[in-house]
Formats: C-alpha cells, sequence, structure tokens
C-alpha cells in the first residue's frame, strides 16, 4: 500500500464525511429542539434528490442553481410534516417516545410508497452538470468536484448553523424552548411555531445535501435507507443535541470508514464506524460533544 | 312424443353438467409469479412482470411464431385451458419469498412457481416449492450453488455464473491467442450470493488458466460511497476489470472510477446492473467498449425474425427492448406452460415429469441456445451465453464465433 493510495483514502473519506455531516445536520437539530428522533429523515433526503432531479429533467436546471429551491421547498415539507404529523404524536399521553417514533417510521415507509407508486421504483440520475463527473487533481490526489463543493457547502452551512443559533433572536428562542418549552410560552413564544421552523430548517438542510448528493449518485425511492443510517450514528456519535457535534460526527464516520476500507475487506468497511461508536458509549454515552 | 319422467331427469342432468364440463374443461392454470415489486430491486419486478405478461399473451393467444403454445390459443393439452398469473411480491427479502410462496402454494393453488431475480430468494422459494411438490422454474438466477441442492422440482433453463463466466475466460483465452496483453485480472463482486458465487468462479477459473488476480475486492451491496474500493482497483491497474455487481452499485462504480481518474484497459462484466437501461441512461458515455456477458442478444433477430416481434410486443408493454433478464422470464414462462401443456394435468408430479422430459430445440426458443433440456439436477447444460459489446449505444454480439456480429474492439479505450 502506497502512501498515495493511502492519502487519497483519507481524501475522499474527508469529503463524504463532510457530507455525511450535512445529511444529519438537520437530524440532530430537530432532536435537540425537541427530543424526537425523525426516522423519515432518509426520505427527505430521497424527495430532495427527486426534486433535484425533476428541476433538472423539465427546466434544465443544475443541481447547484436548484438547491436554494430544493432547500426552500423542504423547509415548507419539514414545518408540514411538524404541524399535520408530528404535532399530534407529541400529545400522545402514555409511551410518547414510542407514538413519536412509529409516526415518523410511519411517515417513511408512507413516503417512500408514494415515491414509488408515483416517480417509478427506476433508478435515476441527474446525467450532465456543472460538476457532475469532473474531478480536480492535486499532486495526484483526486477530488470529485461534486463532494469537494459538497463539502464546502456543508462547511458554510455549519457556518451559517452557528451564527443563526447564537447571533439571532429567533435562535436564542430556540434555545430557549428547547430548554424549557412550558416557560417560553410565559414570554409569548409559540412553542408551535418554534418547532415548526425547527422542523422546516432541518428538512432544508436535508435538501441543500439532497441536490448535491443528486449530481454523483443514483435517485431511486430507496435511495435514503443506506444515508439514513449513517446519519442516526453521525448524530449518536457527536452528540445529541449538538448540531456541532454531527459535524465533528460525520468527519469521523467518513474517515474512519475510509481507515477501515485499507485495513479490512471492503465488505466490512462499516464495521469501524460502528465499533468507533461502541468505543464512545463506553467513554462518553451522550456522545462526543452531547449537551444532554 | 311423450316426456317420460326418466327424459325429464335425464335432461335436467345433461343441463346441469354441461356446464361444468365445460367450466372443467376451460379452468384457468394459476401459475405463481414471485419479485421484488417493492424496495430497492422493484424496478426488475415491474419490468419482469411486463416479460411475463407478454409471454402470457403468446400462449394464451393466436400467434404464428415458430414457439411452443404460440399457435392456437390456451394448453391444449388440458382443453385450451388458459394459463393466469398470480404475482407475489418478496421485496428481495429470502423469509418474505418464502412466506409469498407457501400463500401462492397453499391458498392460490397455483400449479407452478417461478421467479426470483435474486438467487438468495430462489434458495427460500425453491425450499419451499420441494416440500409442497410444485414445480419451480429459476428464470434467471444465476447462482451456480443452486441446482446442487439435490432438489427434484428445480428446473433452471438459463445458464448459470460458471457456465458464464466459463464463457468469459474462453473469451479471454481467445483474446489472448490474437495478441492481446491479458495477464492480470481485478475482480470486483458484491457481497450477497450473487456476487459470492461468481468472484468465487471467476478466481478458480482464473487460477486453473494462467491469469494473476490482481485484486480480489468484495464490497457491500449499496454502499454510500466506493471510494476506497475504485482505489484499490486503481492502484492494483488490472488488464481486465471484471465487475459483477447490480444496478445501484454499477452505476456508483462507474461514477467513482471517472472521479479517481482510473480507466481500465477493459471491463468483463458479469451482467446483472450492466444489462440495466438505468445504468446506461446514467453513464453509458464512460462504457464505451465494455463487454458484459449475457443470454440474450437482440442480434438474433436478423436470423429468425420472431425474436424482433416478440421484442416489440415486449416493448410496448415496457417501454424497454428485451434484455438479459426479461427475455429470460419470457421463454421460462414458456417452457413451463410447454410442460404444464404435455403433462395434461396440473398435478405437480405429473407437471415434473413433463419438465424433466422437455426437449426443445434453440431454434424454437429466442434465445442463443442449442436446446433446452435438464439434467438430473434440472440445470439445462445446452444454454450457450454470449458476450455482448457496448458499442455506439448498442450492444453487438462479438462471442462465440457462431453468434457473432463484430469482431471485439480491445483494448476499449
Amino acid at each position: 500500500m502506497t502512501a498515495e493510495t493511502i492519502i487519497q483514502s483519507l481524501a475522499s473519506g474527508l469529503l463524504m464525511g463532510l457530507l455525511y455531516g450535512l445529511i444529519a445536520a438537520g437530524l440532530a437539530l430537530i432532536f435537540g429542539l425537541m427530543d424526537v428522533v425523525n426516522f423519515a429523515h432518509g426520505e427527505f433526503l430521497m424527495i430532495a434528490m427527486y426534486a433535484t432531479f425533476f428541476l433538472f429533467a423539465f427546466f434544465a436546471l443544475d443541481p447547484l442553481l436548484a438547491a436554494p429551491l430544493v432547500a426552500a421547498s423542504l423547509f415548507v415539507l419539514g414545518a408540514m410534516v411538524y404541524l399535520l404529523v408530528v404535532r399530534f404524536a407529541m400529545r400522545a399521553k402514555a409511551n410518547a417516545g414510542m407514538v413519536q417514533i412509529f409516526s415518523t417510521f410511519g411517515l417513511a415507509i408512507v413516503m417512500r410508497g408514494l415515491a414509488q407508486y408515483f416517480f417509478t421504483p427506476d433508478y435515476r440520475s441527474v446525467t450532465h452538470s456543472w460538476l457532475g463527473g469532473k474531478t480536480v487533481s492535486v499532486a495526484g490526489v483526486f477530488l470529485p468536484e461534486p463532494q469537494l463543493v459538497g463539502a464546502l457547502v456543508s462547511i458554510a452551512a455549519f457556518a451559517a448553523l452557528y451564527f443563526f443559533i447564537h447571533r439571532t433572536d429567533f435562535g436564542r428562542a430556540l434555545e430557549a424552548t428547547r430548554e424549557d418549552a412550558g416557560a417560553v410560552a410565559l414570554v409569548g413564544i409559540d412553542k408551535n411555531r418554534v418547532f415548526a421552523l425547527g422542523w422546516g430548517l432541518g428538512a432544508a438542510l436535508v435538501g441543500l445535501a439532497g441536490a448535491i448528493m443528486a449530481t454523483f449518485f443514483y435517485i431511486y425511492p430507496d435511495v435514503g435507507a443506506s444515508f439514513a443510517l449513517i446519519a442516526y450514528v453521525t448524530v449518536a456519535l457527536g452528540g445529541f443535541g449538538s448540531v456541532f457535534g454531527a459535524f465533528a460526527g460525520g468527519i469521523i464516520v467518513g474517515l474512519v470508514e475510509a481507515a477501515t476500507a485499507l485495513a479490512l475487506p471492503p465488505s466490512l468497511k462499516s464495521i469501524g464506524i460502528y465499533a468507533v461508536y461502541l468505543l464512545v458509549v463506553f467513554i462518553r454515552p451522550r456522545g462526543l460533544f452531547g449537551s444532554i | 312424443m311423450t316426456i317420460t319422467r326418466r327424459d325429464v331427469l335425464l335432461g335436467a342432468t345433461a343441463t346441469a353438467l354441461v356446464p361444468m364440463a365445460a367450466r372443467a374443461e376451460t379452468a384457468d392454470v394459476a401459475i405463481g409469479v414471485v419479485y421484488p415489486f417493492s424496495g430497492a430491486n422493484a424496478q426488475q419486478g415491474v419490468d419482469a412482470q411486463k416479460a411475463y405478461e407478454t409471454a402470457l399473451d403468446v400462449i394464451n393467444k393466436d400467434y404464428d411464431f415458430d414457439l411452443p403454445l404460440a399457435k392456437g390459443e390456451g394448453l391444449p393439452g388440458l382443453g385450451g385451458a388458459k394459463v393466469r398469473l398470480v404475482f407475489a411480491d418478496h421485496q428481495s427479502d429470502p423469509q418474505k419469498g418464502r412466506a409469498e410462496a407457501e400463500r401462492l402454494i397453499t391458498q392460490e393453488k397455483v400449479s407452478a412457481v417461478i421467479g426470483t431475480y435474486q438467487s438468495a430468494v430462489a434458495v427460500t422459494v425453491s425450499q419451499i416449492c420441494e416440500r409442497y411438490q410444485t414445480p419451480f422454474v429459476s428464470a434467471d438466477n444465476s447462482s451456480p450453488s443452486l441446482h446442487r441442492r439435490g432438489l427434484k422440482f428445480y428446473f433452471r433453463p438459463a445458464p448459470h455464473d460458471e457456465m458464464y463466466s466459463t464463457a468469459m475466460f474462453d473469451f479471454l483465452d481467445a483474446m489472448k491467442e490474437k495478441g492481446s496483453k491479458i495477464e492480470t485480472l481485478s475482480l470486483f463482486h458484491e457481497d450477497t450470493i450473487f456476487g459470492t458465487d461468481s468472484g468465487n468462479a471467476q478466481a478458480k477459473l482464473a487460477g486453473e488458466r494462467g491469469y494473476k488476480i490482481a485484486a480480489d475486492i468484495k464490497y457491500r451491496a449499496n454502499s454510500p460511497s466506493l471510494s476506497a474500493e475504485v482505489q484499490q482497483l486503481k492502484a492494483a491497474n488490472a488488464d481486465v476489470l471484471m465487475p459483477s455487481s447490480y444496478t445501484t452499485d454499477g452505476i456508483l462504480l462507474v461514477k467513482t472510477m471517472a472521479e479517481l481518474g482510473y480507466r481500465p484497459n477493459a471491463i468483463l462484466a458479469q451482467d446483472a446492473g450492466f444489462s440495466e437501461k438505468a445504468l446506461y441512461d446514467a453513464v453509458g458515455d464512460k462504457l464505451e467498449g465494455l463487454i458484459s456477458r449475457g443470454t440474450f442478444s437482440l442480434d438474433l433477430a436478423q436470423k429468425r425474425p420472431m425474436v424482433g416481434k416478440i421484442n416489440a410486443m415486449f416493448k410496448e408493454r415496457s417501454g424497454k427492448d428485451l434484455n438479459d433478464l426479461t427475455s429470460r422470464q419470457f421463454i421460462g414462462l414458456i417452457i413451463l406452460a410447454d410442460a404444464i401443456n404435455r403433462a395434461k394435468s396440473t398435478d405437480g408430479d405429473k407437471i415434473r415429469e413433463a419438465m424433466a422430459a422437455t426437449d426443445i430445440s434453440g431454434e424454437q426458443t429466442i434465445m442463443p441456445w442449442r436446446r433446452v433440456k435438464f439434467d438430473e439436477s434440472g440445470q439445462n447444460n445446452n444454454a450457450d451465453p454470449v458476450l455482448l459489446q457496448y458499442v455506439g449505444g448498442k450492444f453487438v454480439t462479438v462471442y462465440p464465433p457462431q453468434a457473432a456480429v463484430a469482431e471485439a474492439i480491445w483494448p476499449m479505450k
């Protein structure tokens, strides 16, 4: 194994890891805000990829231009899902956690089924885009442009999120609602509004990720499943309740995956991720940067 | 004329019996069709349904093809009974396949079962069929281990992966003889039964025929990323890359190869994803010169016009040309229906006997095979694979010589 192979693998792992982080950001945000795990997160990603594909197929819109549109549509979808499904699930008097799990899980199955019905199970691809298939080579290390731009978007999105949560009134309202949803009502903050906006924001982030991913990944109704699993472990590893834990978690997952594939047969590469997660559970069960 | 009581009774009995007899004569023959209609491989199920419906049309209606059961309507051996298909969804899950097969046999009362796309599901479905003594036609499964389990009710008209792999290595030997430099191979296969069996067969043949394996990479199916795997393929830089992948991984493999600047000398693919339109729609521009094994070639329409006509019938339903999978599904149902017709019965044992006695010449199929005749294990050893090269957006038969319509372009770039 040459040094070049190792550097190339780690570089690919880092780029993929930043994307994993971006995919997981919305999940972490929603969980941090209201302790609800969105099991339809992978399906949000799938919808975003289809939206990008259809904008490309019908309006010849490049995924990069489509990204803001897709993020905006996903914002609406996320807010609707909260207002129409999750809000009611949270009213459950007993077993509230279970009701939330099953309602978002059911939503995932319904979304997948509808996608299969309306979009057919055929595999779609954005065949040509500004980024697709292009690659930058630095000293023999290949950095595919879609993943490179994805990584930059991921960093920018996390920076914007940081500013948003710590420097704006709405961000403070978000934090306050998370800490005590009952008390904020006393100072005139509408809990449902904050939660709906939180869901919208979380979905918009995964929308951004979906638009970028459409430039290099195939699209079909089940595409969310393999990424959703990684998103859950990313959030758990990075720390529950911490959006920036998802950023760090994504990078760690990407790098560990790449390193495992170098050391073990590639079919076992996800073992590394879960082994590291188990290790983290031993030392710090709430995750590396967990605040809850 | 006096009407006696006896006449009235006779007449009444006759009137009652006539519709019963007519019904008995034309009772449908149900055949269970088990495919993934939802989940990751749902598209294969949807396409398969169209292929089976095309075959059903040929059987149940009158067509002038030189194909068993094409002429006349229904099954003459059962008084013109029509064949009816009962579709069931196994969602690519062997356990769901098992449950669906059991339901088809016990509740839907099917006379035989056909399926299943994935070899892993064929394992459980064929076990259930064996238990209920119901014939199972493995139309499009290619794992060699399937027919080696001593099952009596298992039949596979099409080649298995070892036959495909043998043809692929025969081809490599032939190219080497012509002066191409082929010494090292990279194997790239997914980790379910299809990829594993294929990889093992290829590794064994490479050893026997003196090719060096530069890389043998088993990867996890439906991975979110294949960069590390492609990186190793690139480092090995073998003379021939041999992938055994389904559609999703095939698309990601080709895209990742382009992104990481890996252009192999030649790609010799084990079908599956590499015969799917979706893959060529997505990355066809990067695959000029790829060679895939297959069991079917539309080139055959030049020699056998009915192949073109049946393809047109299928295309009208599905919007696609017949491919390696859909052609096997089509002919699989024809062969099964032909056996039921000769059995003159819907009894499992009788159909099994008729299946075992099948002897159809290759000319009477839509496949480039010598004939359809099963050995004791239910395998048809006379099904010759072909190798097809992707040139200018189309597949051209390049091997074996008797079926070839063009010389192979080597290396591909």
